[in-house]
This record gives structure tokens, sequence and C-alpha cells, in this order.
């Protein structure tokens, strides 16, 4: 039976975005506004070692490090990334001043006359010359993070092996390339700083402004302006922009605006990371992987920002979906002179599935198995343990999605008959099965203790107070959706502004996948106590903190135990066909399965699996990002190219319901998950065609034609 | 500020072009990108400028009896959807940019612009087109091939304006076009191809293959096409080898942000060698 | 230098005394303050800035305003009040083709432009017509379905 609460609904916000009305941070043109722009290294690594201004008119402002009241440090895990570069700039694109002015011509021309005399430093522009750098960047050894866990007793395990299989799988960048470019608006009066603007994670925005300014809470103001794609990319880079507005309408006393041009966003701002994967399996005679090995290592970039958190979701995605009895698993992140990486969608499971799911094809391969029978016989069932030693504990339906998927696909019957193709076009299928942990890592939740509340506003109206974003995503649906049902009211008489934090508690940020299952069930249980106390005022809030569900064991020293409170699954196959004259690729079709618990909203599910995909399959194929002494060599849309209507596969999508019992109406989680499949789908399905493996993405034609006709 | 100049009629146009040298713009798709200097900033044009994009005399496209006359100015989409356009420049055409692209850009600007990856080049090479270029002093007509002087450089001299692109449509058995672009649409070439095929009985009575994005102009050879005409069918495939290697050496692909130079290479190689043993593009 | 730009904006005449290599884009957004008009990428990629230039689409970070001169423009601040749009919104709406919305104006006025031209298309025709119009949000196809119940419920009258 289905839920009444997966029925979709026309978006609340679609006709104001439809007709242009939606206010976006770039549309908002208060009285007196400044505008400012940002004068950035052009050097990897360098010494400042002078800058000549010119004389500025009246009006016009240079602000810089000697502007920050309180720390330049973004507020972070490592509280290491400057507002403004200080005495050295560690990446191209670094800011190191601001030149503000009420015409944005002048401030143009003010800025190309700045010069700046540097003295050159030796870059770190690779993996390996971060290990080998003599003078490194972070700490003694250039490394932002690094773990190490195991499961079972992996040595024995390859001691006693039948075969060992290794290999090397290699991510690249990957652009969020969300279609607003990111901005933020300061002002500052009567002593309070506001900040409006795009972003994710408004009080992450707050805390990076009280740690700047030294301000009392009360006197820093932050609000989501209509957010126009985010993806992870204004998780954390939002803050830096920020505060560069802050100290500017401190400074000037007067609105300032901060939008990034399409090509300085994508020259400056942090990406997903590259990552090298190496893998160690050991097989028995049965062809059972006995244990496997993993060692992960990521450019961070020049400065640590989320990396570490990025790095441990990679870790504890890194033996996919299988059950493998004895795991060692071990990663680092790695100081380089590139713009710092970040926050991205799947958030590092991305990079560990591409790998996983690689590694599991080449071991069948070279055991001369058949892959899916090989990845079948090693899918997790409930009561098996995960990397970590954490215990599946919920309904698994893996293997009714997969047969699905197989049944939709016709997978079976292309894949023999694929592979025996010859001629100019070659047609191949491959599967990507994945997972995605919901929520924080680990006590994540429980530190953070998001608050979500809902008010009573009249007899028929409500209002939620969450600091949870709508950024194309739908939370204006489902949120309101969840506390609309619970109250049994109409979901238009349910209000959701803008989180400002002024007015909202924290329920944390809109990230991890957490806005339903973790708010939005805060949200159905102070609503079902509301309607419960309807009548008890005609103005009433009730406010719900998280509580961690008590059977979460969770070590944060060892990275031991349950690293997520639940997780969602998914199944893809993806068919291409690959014209072997030019190498280039159509994909044919995608069919995919998810388990999301169930959907609040059929069409939103639909929405993020559908996008998930798509970024996905960019990121395996034309998604082309690479670095030339340190700076980005795709610096516009025309060469950072993603995929266009023509380009996007029809993808059939399905779902499998199966609630979780703490989420709301047994909701899981559907952000992050469907990007995590798409890409070794891919890369499986291209290397079945050409009969080669792929262990590298984006696998472009320029790679697979040296591959085939060497 | 720059100057600029909106004439009424190519008359006027071509005495202000005469008087003052000032940069022809038609429907900008290309003056705008390469000056562009972001939200809210004028576009750092360093000459003047004169809009011919409106000129009723250069958006004309006529076709007589296989003859065709297009206004330099006629923008992509009434190329498109011209019932007599050949179709192979409608295919190039449509495979540029993106329908709002095809509705400002035009031919001229593309040509004048001498872009190495211009996408209209090698199917109007094959078409053996001449350009007809006007000053207030007369007007000259030279071949497209003797247009181009290198990348972004033309012998367009600075009182001139292209006014006219004129071919006839020959007489072919095949035609090739393949545009091997960075995806599957709104891309820029990696590589272009064009190719046009007579057979007549058992013998190849005439080839014409151009080739764009892979050298510093687009590249077509007579010569290396006289090495195939006159052949017998059967003899092709054993001409392939040399053939190859000598468009192998007169093809220079450069490695750049959206590709590489063994990819080019490899893959113009592949796209001649198919047409003319399969006649596929 | 000046010049004085005249053209029909939203079916009013103006006349506007502004540098005429200024793009189209910023005249709408700062002038006019039309903030429905976005701009995603400035180098006709997005279509974002999508308008209409005599009837026609067009990306308006690539029109230099004095080369509209004496022409219409039409954007989306005019095209919402017609039946036409209403019909594409309430498609749109129904076939969840909105997500964070910075490229929904544009692909509106590209679904016009189709419709108004074919209102039978096809798939192809469909994906093709939106080729300018990036979305990252949607993987496109939830748009294609918005357009295809548009050209259904809009039954030929463009
Ligand atoms: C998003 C986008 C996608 C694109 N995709 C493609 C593509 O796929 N393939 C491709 O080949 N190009 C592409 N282009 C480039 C461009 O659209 C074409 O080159 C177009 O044909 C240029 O024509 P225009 O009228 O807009 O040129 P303009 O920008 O007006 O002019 C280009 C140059 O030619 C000169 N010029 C123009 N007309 C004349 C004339 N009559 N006499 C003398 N000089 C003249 C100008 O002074 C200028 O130097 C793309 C551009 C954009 C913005
Ligand atoms: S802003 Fe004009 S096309 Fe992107
Ligand atoms: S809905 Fe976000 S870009 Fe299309």
């Amino acid at each position: 039976m289905k839920n009444t609460i997966s029925t979709p609904v026309d978006r609340l916000d679609g006709p104001d975005k439809a007709s242009g009305r939606a206010i976006y941070t770039d549309d908002i043109r208060p009285d007196g506004l400044l505008f400012a722009r940002t004068l950035r290294s052009d050097r990897p690594r360098a010494r400042i070692l002078d800058i000549k201004l010119p004389e500025l008119p009246d009006g016009y402002f240079i602000v810089n490090k000697n502007d920050v009241p309180g720390r330049n440090r973004i507020k972070m895990l490592e509280d290491d990334w400057p507002f403004f570069a200080e005495e050295v700039v560690n990446y191209v694109g670094e800011p190191i001043l601001l030149v503000v002015g009420p015409d944005r011509e002048q401030v143009n021309q003010i800025l190309k006359s700045i010069e700046i005399s540097y003295e050159d430093l030796p870059p770190v522009l690779s993996l390996e010359d971060a290990i080998t750098a003599e003078s490194p960047i972070f700490g003694d050894d250039n490394s932002f993070a690094a773990y190490e866990f195991q499961k079972g007793d992996p040595d024995s395990a390859f001691d006693a092996a039948k075969t060992i299989i290794e290999g090397e799988f290699k991510t690249g960048y990957h652009e969020q390339a969300y279609m607003e470019p990111q901005g933020m608006i300061g002002s500052y009066t009567d002593g309070k700083l506001t900040v409006t603007g795009s972003m994710q994670c408004p009080f992450y925005v707050k805390n990076a402004m009280v740690q700047l300014t030294g301000f009392p809470e009360n006197r820093v103001q932050v609000i989501q302006a209509t957010t126009g794609g985010a993806f992870g990319g204004k998780e954390e880079y939002p803050s830096l922009l920020a505060g560069h507005v802050a100290m500017a309408a401190i400074k000037t006393g007067k609105p300032v605006k901060l939008v990034l041009e399409r090509g300085e966003d994508l020259a400056v701002t942090t990406k997903r990371h590259p990552s090298v994967s190496r893998y160690r399996s050991a097989v028995d005679e049965n062809g059972r992987v006995t244990a496997m090995e993993a060692d992960i290592t990521l450019d961070g970039g020049a400065y640590a920002g989320l990396s570490a958190v990025v790095l441990q979701r990679a870790l504890f995605a890194a033996i996919g979906v299988y059950n493998i009895p004895n795991v060692i698993v071990r990663g680092r992140v790695l100081a380089t002179n590139h713009v710092p990486s970040g926050a991205f969608r799947g958030f590092g499971a991305p990079q560990a599935f591409f790998a996983v799911e690689m590694h599991m094809e080449q071991i069948a391969a070279e055991l001369g198995m058949n892959p899916l029978t090989f990845k079948e016989i090693h899918l997790v069932q409930k009561g098996d343990t995960t990397a970590t030693g954490g215990v599946l504990r919920d309904e698994i339906k893996i293997r009714e999605m997969l047969n699905r998927v197989l049944k939709l696909s016709d997978y079976r019957k292309k894949e023999g008959m694929f592979a025996s193709r010859k001629g100019r076009f070659r047609n191949g299928i491959g599967l990507g099965i994945y997972l995605h942990g919901c929520g924080f890592t680990g006590k994540g939740e429980e530190i953070i203790q998001g608050t979500a509340t809902v008010r009573k506003l009249a007899e028929d109206r409500a209002e939620i107070l969450v600091s949870n974003v709508e950024m194309g995503q739908g939370a204006q649906t489902t949120l309101r959706k969840i506390v609309a049902t619970t109250l049994e009211l109409p979901i238009e008489n349910i209000d959701y502004p803008n989180p400002d934090t002024d007015r909202v508690p924290d329920s944390g940020p809109t990230v991890a996948s957490r806005t339903v299952i973790i708010v939005g069930h805060l949200l159905e249980s102070a609503a079902k106590e509301l309607k419960a106390r309807w009548d008890e005022n005609e103005v009433l809030s009730v406010s719900k903190s998280y509580r961690h569900p008590s059977y979460i064991q969770w070590d944060q020293d060892k990275l031991q135990g349950d690293a997520y409170p639940a997780y969602s699954w998914g199944v893809v196959a993806v068919e291409v066909e690959v014209d072997t004259l030019t190498y280039e690729t159509a994909i044919k079709g995608v069919w995919a399965v998810h388990d999301v618990g169930v959907a609040i909203d059929e069409d939103i599910i639909r929405g993020q699996i559908e996008g998930g995909i798509l970024q996905g399959l960019g990121y395996a194929s034309i998604e082309v990002m690479d670095t030339e002494n340190g700076a980005y060599r795709q610096r516009s849309f025309t060469d950072y190219i993603i995929p266009t209507a023509v380009d996007a596969p029809k993808i059939e999508s399905e779902l499998v319901d199966n609630p979780y019992e703490y989420g709301p109406f047994g909701a899981k989680c559907a952000g992050e998950l469907p990007i995590a499949g798409a890409a070794p789908a891919y890369a499986a399905a291209v290397g079945h065609a050409l009969g080669i493996p792929v262990h590298e993405i984006p696998a472009k034609p320029e790679t697979l034609i040296k591959r085939v006709e060497k | 500020m720059v100057k600029t100049y909106h004439p009424e009629t190519l008359t006027e146009a071509l005495k202000i072009r005469n008087e003052t040298h000032a940069l022809p713009y038609a429907g900008g798709t290309d003056l705008m990108v390469r000056y562009r200097q972001g939200p809210g900033l004028v576009p750092a044009f360093d000459r003047e400028v004169m809009f011919i994009g409106h000129l009723p005399e250069l958006t004309k496209l006529q076709e007589k009896n296989g003859e065709f006359a297009i206004g330099a100015c006629v923008p992509y989409r009434e190329i498109i959807h011209h019932r007599h356009t050949p179709e192979i420049l409608r295919k190039a055409c449509s495979l540029i940019g993106a329908p709002a692209v095809q509705n400002l850009g035009t031919m001229g600007g593309n040509i004048c612009n001498a872009s190495p990856a211009g996408d209209t080049l090698p199917p109007l090479a094959i078409l053996d087109t001449h350009l007809t270029l006007q000053s207030v002093s007369g007007e000259r007509q030279v071949s497209l091939l003797s247009f181009f002087t290198g990348p972004g450089k033309t012998i367009l001299r600075d009182d001139e304006l292209l006014i006219g692109i004129h071919f006839r449509l020959p007489h072919f058995t095949a035609e090739g076009y393949r545009k091997v672009g960075t995806r599957k649409a709104n891309a820029l070439s990696k590589v272009a191809f064009a190719a046009f095929m007579l057979k007549e009985k058992d013998m190849l009575a005439d080839i014409r293959i151009a080739l764009g994005a892979v050298a510093p102009t687009v590249v077509r050879s007579r010569e290396l096409e006289n090495r195939l005409i006159g052949q017998p069918l059967t003899d092709l495939a054993n001409l392939m080898p040399d053939l190859l290697e000598s468009y192998g050496t007169l093809i220079q692909p450069i490695t750049d942000q959206r590709s590489d130079a063994n990819y080019r290479k490899t893959v113009s190689l592949n796209l001649i060698e198919n047409f003319v043993l399969k006649e596929e593009s | 230098m000046s010049q004085i730009i005249s053209f029909t904006l939203n079916g009013e005449k103006i006349s506007l005394e502004t540098d005429p290599m200024r793009r189209l884009l910023d005249v709408l957004r700062d002038d006019f303050s039309e903030t429905g008009v976005k701009e995603g990428c400035g180098e006709g990629e997005c279509g974002a800035c999508s308008v209409f230039l005599n009837g026609k689409l067009v990306n308006s970070c690539l029109v230099a305003v004095g080369s509209v001169h004496g022409m219409n423009v039409e954007t989306i601040v005019h095209f919402k009040t017609t039946p036409a749009y209403r019909v594409i919104e309430q498609a749109f709406g129904d076939a969840g083709s909105v997500q964070c919305g910075f490229c929904t104006p544009g692909m509106v006025l590209a679904a016009y432009a189709l419709l108004k031209d074919n209102p039978n298309p096809d798939e192809t025709d469909i994906r093709e017509a939106i080729s300018g119009n990036l979305c990252r949000c949607t993987g496109y196809n939830m748009i294609v379905d918005g357009i295809k119940l548009a050209a259904k419920q809009g039954n030929g009258k463009w």
C-alpha cells in the first residue's frame, strides 16, 4: 500500500521561481549599496613582499587583513584558513584584499591598478609533492588528517589467501556547478552585523562571523536568501564570503555586496577532493573475499576546511555494500597548494564507491568470474557488520532491489550480448550498488544537538522554525508536508520562511542528508505535541531537540561502532554506447531502484535521484577539471562542461518502501545517495564495452583512445 | 567608453568603416565573450564599434539553380530553416551553440572570427566557398581558404566588410559531417570533419575533405584529395596508409584544456579513413 | 559617449541614455530591476539570462544594448502575465520541473520559444530546444516532462 505522504504535491516555491519573482542574493539591492571585488593571489605559494595601492577616490575602500576585528580564521575544524592572506599566499585565487565602492567600473579599475610583488616559494602541486615536500604547508607532514581502523584479523586472512589482488583507482576534481554563483551581502547598523546570502548553513556562517568579529552573538544576524543550488558548495565556502562583506560593511557603514562571477566561482571555490585509492584483497579458494585493505588519499588543497570529515566518510564507505569479514582501512588527506577542496554531495563517499566497485569488478575479472555474480555473493545482509564494526540492524532490501534493476535493464541478456559485439559501435552495461549513511557520522548529531520548533500562529496556521534551508532539494515541500500532515492542516497553511538566525533555533546545517531524517523527525515530534496541546493557547511553540537513539554505539577515537544511525540504499545500471572512431560515449539507458525508507513526496525524491545520477554521470564522463601550476585549467562554463538536456539520459527509477523507525513517517535520507553509484556503473559499462578495465574517472575519450589504440 | 555606430545602410556602413576602421559587430556572440569583464561591467572593447547585424543588405539568403548567396549577417537559425540550405551546412549550423546562440550568431561572424574551431568552416571549405569583401573603393572575391592567415587572422582589410558568402552545391553521392565536441550539444569542437564523395561506376570521381580544430586554420588539401580522385574503388583501401600519413603531417593539433593533440590527430585520421572506405561519419 | 538607445521593453517604448556596449542583461537588471533575468555564466552557456529579442530567444549576456536599438525586447516580467506562461507554470508544477529555480525563468522562455514554433514537439525537439539552458538540479527529465505536459495542455494555442 502506498503511503499518502508519498503522493506528490506541487512545490510551493515553484511559481515564484518560474516567474522570476523569487529573490536571490544578487537580486537584493538596498539603497546605498557598495560593490566589492576581490584581489587574489596569482601564485600557488609565495610570500607577499609588497602591495602597491593607488590613491583611492572618495567613497572607495580597501579591506584587508588589517580590518579583521577579531580572528582572521574561518571557524571550522582546524581554524587554519584565513579570510585574507597574511604573509604568504597558499593557492592561486586566495583572497588578499577587497576593493569596495559604489561604482563597479571604478572598483574594477582600482583593482587592476594594484600591484603586488611576491617572492615565490616552492609549491606543493601534487600528492607526490605533498609527501616529499621539504617545507610542508601544514604541520610537519602535510597531512590534514590520517585515520586507520580494522575489523577482524586482516593479517591472518592475507596470509591464508589463495590469491591477492591489488588495484589503484583515481577520481578527479568535481565542481558543484550550482547555477547561481556564490554571493553575500553584509550590512552594519547600530552595532549589528547582518549577512544575507546564498548558503546551506546559516549557523556555520553566524559562528564564523562571531569568531571573525569578536562580537557577542546577539550582534550577528545571518539570513538565507533564496539559494540557486548548492550541492555542498555552499556549506563552508559562504563563511569566507560572509566574512569579506562583513568586514567591508563594518568598515564602510554601508551595505556591501560580493557576488562571484562564474569564472571566479569556478577558479576559487571548493570542489570535490581528487582521490587515489589503493586496494588489496585476499581471496580464498571459493572466490570469496576474506579480507580487504583500502588506502585512500585525498588532495585537500591549501587549508584543512572540512577535509578530515570528508575523509572519514570516504573511509566508512570503503568496503561498499559488501560483507567482508576482515578489513583494514587507512586514509589521509594531504595539503597541497591547490584551492581548498571541500564539501560536495556524497562527501567522500563517491570516491570510495568508485574505488570499491571497480575493485570488485577487477577481482571478478581476474578470477574469471562474472562481476555481477561476484558482487551478489558478497552483498551484506541484515545483522552483518560495517567496515567500522557497526551492526546493520535494519531490514536490508538490496537483493530485491538488485533483482528489480536487473529485470528493468534486461541486464543479464545485454551483458552477454554486448560482450561479443564487434564493429564500430560497442555497447556496455555496468552496475553500481551503494548505500549512504544518513545524517552526521558517529556522535555528530548528539554533539550538535539540533533543535527544531513548530509554532502555532492561528487556529489554522503554523510555522516551521529551523535553520535548514531550501536550496532546490525540496525542504520547503518536505518539511511543510511533514508538519502539515501531522497537524492535519493544508500544506499552504504552514509557513516556512527562509531561515534568519535571529528567529530560528539552530537545527544544524543543511548537509549530510540530515534535513528530513533528523530535522524532519524533530519537526514531526514537535508537531505531534503541538497538536495534542493545540487548544492551550492562541500562539504556542513546541521545540524538540535531538536525542541519540540509545542503541547507537560509537567510539570517535577508534572510529569503531555505528558510523551512522541509518542507511539508504541504491542500485543503478547504466548502459552506454561507445563510438570507436571517436571514443565518445552515449548513455543509452539508466535504471535505478532506491530505498530511502519512505518517500516524503515521490516527485521530490525523483528530482533528487535524477539530478544526483546525472551529476554522477558527469563526474564519470565529461566533467574534466585539472590543474596547471596550481590553477585550474577550466575556468569557464565553456571549458568545464556539465551535461545538457541532450546529454542527459532517460532514467527509469523506482523506490522500495522500507520504513525507518526514527525517521518522520518512516523516511531516511535521499539527497546524497544517488550520486554514489552512477560513476562506477558508468565506468564499468565503458569498460564492458571496450573490454578494458576503467580505473580512473573522468573516463574521457582522450584517455580511452590511448589505452585502446596503443 | 568606446564610440559606436549604428548605420542604416550598407553604403553608410562602408563609409564609417573606411573613415574609422570601427570593429564590425554582427551577432556579437564572439565579441561579447571576448571582451567580457563580469556582472555589471561594460565589456572592455578597445576600439570603436559598428553594429551591422541589422543591415538589410547583409541579412538576405538566396538560392538560384544551386548557387547560394548568404548575407554575412544572416543568423544561423535562418540558415537552418531555409529550405534550400544544403544538408551538411544545416547540420553544422544546428550544432553550433544552442538555439539562443543560433538566433544571434552569424556565418559572417564565424568566418571573420577565424577561430580554428569555427564550425561552419569545414563544410564551407568543401563547398569551395567564395567570399565577397567590400569597401568604399570596391569589391573583391576571395576563396574561403585564402581568407585565413592564422588563428584569428584574415586578409580582411580594416576598411572592408565581409558582405556575402557564395558557393555552389556540388554533385556528390555521399556526404559526411561529424562534430566531435566536448559534449553532445552546446559544445565546442575538439575535431570537426566534413566531406563529399562522388562515385562514378567503380571509380572515385571526386572527393573533398576538410577538418576543423586541428590546425591554425581549417584544413583542406586538394593535393591529397587528388591522390584518390580517379582511382578505382577497390584500390582505396591500399591507398589509405600513405594518405593518412600525409594527413597526419598536414594537421597540427594542439593540446589545450579541452582535448589533446594525440586525440585530435587519431580521431581525424579515423574519421577520414572511415568516410573514404565506408562512407560513414 | 553615452548614446540614446530606443527600444521596446515589454510592450513599452523606452529611450535610454547609456553606453551602447553595456550588456542588455545589466541594463535589464540594474536599470529596470528585472531581476527575473539571471546571470549564471555571462558567456552564453547557461541560458539563465534568456530574453526574447524581436520574438526570438537570445542570451541577454551576449547582447550589447546598442544593438537592440529599434527592436523589441520581452522578458519574463512581461511573459509571466500571459496565458501561455500560466500553462507552462502549471505544467512545470505538475511535472516537478522546478528545484532551485535559478534556471527556471530561462527554461520557461526556451519552452515557449519551442512551443510557439512547434506545438507538438517530440522528445528530441524538446531536448534540443533547451540544450542552451543548463540545469544542475533536475537531470532535465522532469523539465522535459513539464514541456510535454505544457504542449498537451496548451493544445496548439500558443
Ligand atoms: C555559448 C556559445 C556557443 C558557441 N558555440 C559555437 C560552436 O559550437 N561552434 C562555433 O563555431 N562557434 C560557436 N560559438 C562562437 C560564435 O557564436 C560563432 O563564431 C558565431 O558565428 C559568431 O558570429 P557573430 O555574428 O555573433 O560574430 P561577432 O561576435 O559579431 O563577430 C565575430 C568577429 O567577426 C567580425 N565580423 C563579424 N561580421 C563581420 C563582417 N560582416 N565583416 C567583417 N567582420 C565581421 C567581428 O568584428 C568579430 O571580430 C559559440 C559562442 C557562444 C557564446
Ligand atoms: S548568463 Fe547568459 S547564458 Fe549564462
Ligand atoms: S532547478 Fe536548479 S538549476 Fe535548474
